[in-house]
């Protein structure tokens, strides 16, 4: 039983895929994380039609409205699942063993941010179709333009969330201080993310803002980075 | 054994602020030595763990860990170091075999089934290999834990307080894979409060209190009540300080 | 810790005390009043040199950052709370001259107007940086934490400050291409020299806090000699 042979241990990508189908496995074994936010949005979609009446909806108009409706579920389910992703290696201390694996801490905050953008992205497949529905627009006319601008912005979005998740876990505190982090740091992607949905809804072409996915895939780009060299310092004990 | 130290800390210090957990600490564990490290709660064993680990820094001195210095050569130390705690770093919802098969992977080993397979024999769970580890009792986790902790074959193997909510069978089991590790010609480092299970375990003892190194020797010549006697001394003797905060 | 540093404090003190009282001469002597506006135009005078020292307090709050994650020495850290705070209490400023030039010129209290958006949100991101502080379960989590956060904290906020202006804009330029009359030299004059005292002010309470929170390590640290062995 002494005789594993000694490698080096897995690249960047590879471990990154690990660690993220490690999680995913479990996501799909007990759905807790799905199944909590797909629950959390369907409340905060049911309480938007209650905030607006009718008649406001039909005047405003579904392009208005939804990209608002759209990222504030999206964001807010979001943080469900990030503080979750750090939950479950809490609950035996996982964290200390992966901690102790032969890779790069950024290999850790890259599995978990992709395991994050596949759950978040799983719950936004459910969401769109939905409040096509609830709010009455043709997706399928939009939808490979629509996909684009989520996704692009989805990512960002799980990147900073599983930046301040770990931050918030290792302090001991979940989704409060999780929110209070990441929604200032990350307004300009939601700005961004509401222009370009809304702009989508519209009917216009993505070239109309283009600027604003610029300015999100360097946003994009740029706390991938940040995160990188930083989340060394997060997991110290 | 040989006299060749595999682990050198030369005043070893860490502070939390104006807090100072470890006060210069200055030993070395030798090659397939045993070591059992006791002390009260708060007098910096767990501190010590976390920064020969690597998870934590320290503020001052020097630490090498087989000859390299572990802050410049992270990699390369983590793969020889192995980490048992009263936690289990296992995931409850996923098999045996699956937490196994995830570990071999991320330390990178050729045949992560076929290495989990034998590990998952050794510490005999191989009937219960495909059951999601929730269902496991805190003995049979405690030695998943330990197939885990031996995924990537250590040199070093880590064990913090590890006898921590065993039952009298499990703790058993525990004490003779420890003390098959030893034959194996593997460094321990063992951190306990348990007086009689450490010097059993153990080729040579070191008392920490208040994150200083207060008395040490060698196990075997150790005459059991002088050695409680000193040990209730040194740490009577001292108040509680350098617990962290 | 003393002799020379202490004198400089003083002096620094001191000339900042002066030179605050010329300010305020200045404000509200020596500039002419501004015709459209009247006399709230004179909140100028304060609201921009505090946004000036806001924004240079997050540059300060990223190189303490960086210095603190690089060096792992406790001044950095101290210079970072520092920073934190007083850029906190510099932006708060700036939020409360705002909305009391807002009210007269466009008749409301607050609008989600460029500008007074992005400081907002910095507010918010500065109030976050302490808050982990607040929660870390020790001095050296609090400060490692606080460091990430600074760094992430400071590149955004040219992102936040780039996005919101393309968002919407209705802020009054008053220097650079969008002017259509330049400021008179006695309003430019006085502009200048606020600029000039705040930046006193700051370093002056810059060098206090860090001084302040150096003394309360020792504090703690004697403290803990005393008690703990």
């Amino acid at each position: 039983m002494s005789a594993a042979p000694r490698r080096p241990g897995p690249g960047f990508l590879r471990g990154a895929w690990i660690v993220a189908a490690k999680d995913l496995r479990i996501e799909w074994r007990t759905l807790e994380t799905l199944s909590a936010m797909v629950l959390f949005s369907l409340i905060v979609l049911v309480v938007f039609n209650f905030a607006f009446d009718l008649t406001t909806v039909r005047q405003v108009g579904a392009a208005r409205l939804v990209p608002g409706v759209l990222w504030v579920t999206f964001s807010f389910s979001g943080i469900v699942g990030f503080a979750r992703s750090f939950a479950i290696e809490r609950h035996r201390d996982s964290l200390s063993a992966l901690i102790l694996a032969p890779v790069d801490r950024s290999v850790l905050f890259a599995g978990k941010t992709l395991a994050n953008l596949a759950t978040v992205a799983a719950l936004e497949a459910f969401i769109l179709p939905l409040s096509a529905v609830f709010f009455d627009y043709d997706l399928l006319s939009l939808f490979g333009p629509l996909v684009l601008v989520v996704l692009l912005h989805t990512v960002g979005l799980s990147e900073l969330g599983t930046l301040f998740a770990a931050v918030a876990a290792r302090v001991g505190r979940g989704e409060a201080l999780l929110a209070t982090l990441l929604f200032p740091v990350a307004s300009p992607l939601f700005i961004s993310a509401v222009k370009c949905t809304a702009a989508v809804l519209d009917g216009k072409p993505l070239s109309a803002v283009s600027s604003w996915m610029l300015m999100t895939a360097g946003f994009d780009v740029l706390y991938f980075l940040v995160a990188i060299l930083t989340f060394e310092y997060i997991l110290e004990d | 054994m040989g006299d060749v130290p595999i682990l050198e800390a030369r005043r070893l210090t860490k502070r939390f602020g104006a807090l100072t957990a470890l006060d210069a600490l200055d030993f070395d564990v030798l090659r397939g030595e045993s070591l059992a490290v006791f002390g009260p709660n708060g007098a910096g064993k767990t501190t010590l763990t976390r920064i020969l680990t690597t998870s934590l820094r320290m503020s001052s001195g020097s630490l090498r860990i087989d000859g390299r210095d572990p802050r410049t050569h992270e990699i390369e130390t983590k793969r020889i170091l192995g980490l048992i705690s009263h936690q289990t770093f296992l995931y409850d919802d996923l098999s045996a075999r699956e937490n196994l098969i995830f570990f071999a992977r991320l330390h990178g080993l050729d045949d992560p089934s076929g290495r989990a397979e034998a590990l998952l024999d050794s510490v005999r769970l191989l009937d219960r290999a495909d059951d999601p580890a929730r269902t496991f009792s805190r003995g049979m986790q405690q030695r998943l834990a330990l197939a885990r902790c031996l995924i990537h074959d250590p040199r070093i193997v880590f064990l913090d307080e590890p006898f921590t909510g065993l039952d009298p069978y499990a703790a058993a089991l525990l004490r003779a894979t420890l003390e098959r590790l030893r034959h194996e010609g593997r460094t321990l480092f063992l951190v306990t409060h348990n007086l009689a299970e450490g010097l059993e375990l153990s080729d040579r003892w070191m008392i920490l209190a208040g994150g200083r190194i207060r008395a040490q020797g060698a196990s075997a010549d150790a005459d059991r009540l002088a050695f409680e006697r000193s040990y209730f001394e040194h740490v009577g003797g001292s108040p509680p300080g350098g617990a962290r905060t | 810790m003393k002799g020379g540093k202490e004198i400089l404090t003083v002096v620094l003190l001191a000339v900042t005390a002066v030179l605050m009282l010329g300010a305020i001469y200045m404000v509200f002597v020596y500039a002419p009043e501004e015709r459209v506006m009247g006399p709230v135009q004179r909140i100028f005078y304060f609201h921009v040199p505090s946004a000036i020292v806001t924004f240079s307090s997050v540059m300060v709050l990223l190189v303490a950052s960086v210095g603190y994650l690089s060096t792992r020495r406790a001044f950095w850290d101290n210079l970072s709370r520092a920073a934190t705070e007083i850029g906190l209490l510099f932006c708060t400023v700036v939020l409360v001259t705002g909305p009391i030039w807002a009210k007269s010129a466009w008749g409301v209290w607050w609008t989600w107007e460029a500008r007074l958006t992005t400081t907002l949100v910095l507010w918010l991101i500065l109030a976050a940086c302490l808050m982990v502080r607040g929660y870390a379960e020790n001095r050296d989590q609090g400060a490692r934490l606080a460091a990430v956060l600074g760094v992430v904290a400071a590149l955004d906020v040219p992102i936040v400050y780039k996005s919101v202006d393309w968002w919407r804009g209705q802020h009054p330029v008053v220097f650079g291409p969008g002017k259509k009359e330049p400021l008179a030299p006695e309003m430019l004059r006085t502009f200048l020299f606020c600029l000039l005292v705040f930046f006193l002010l700051y370093a002056l309470l810059l060098v206090l806090r860090t001084r302040v929170a150096t003394l309360e390590d020792r504090a703690r640290s004697l403290s803990e000699t005393l008690g703990g062995r």
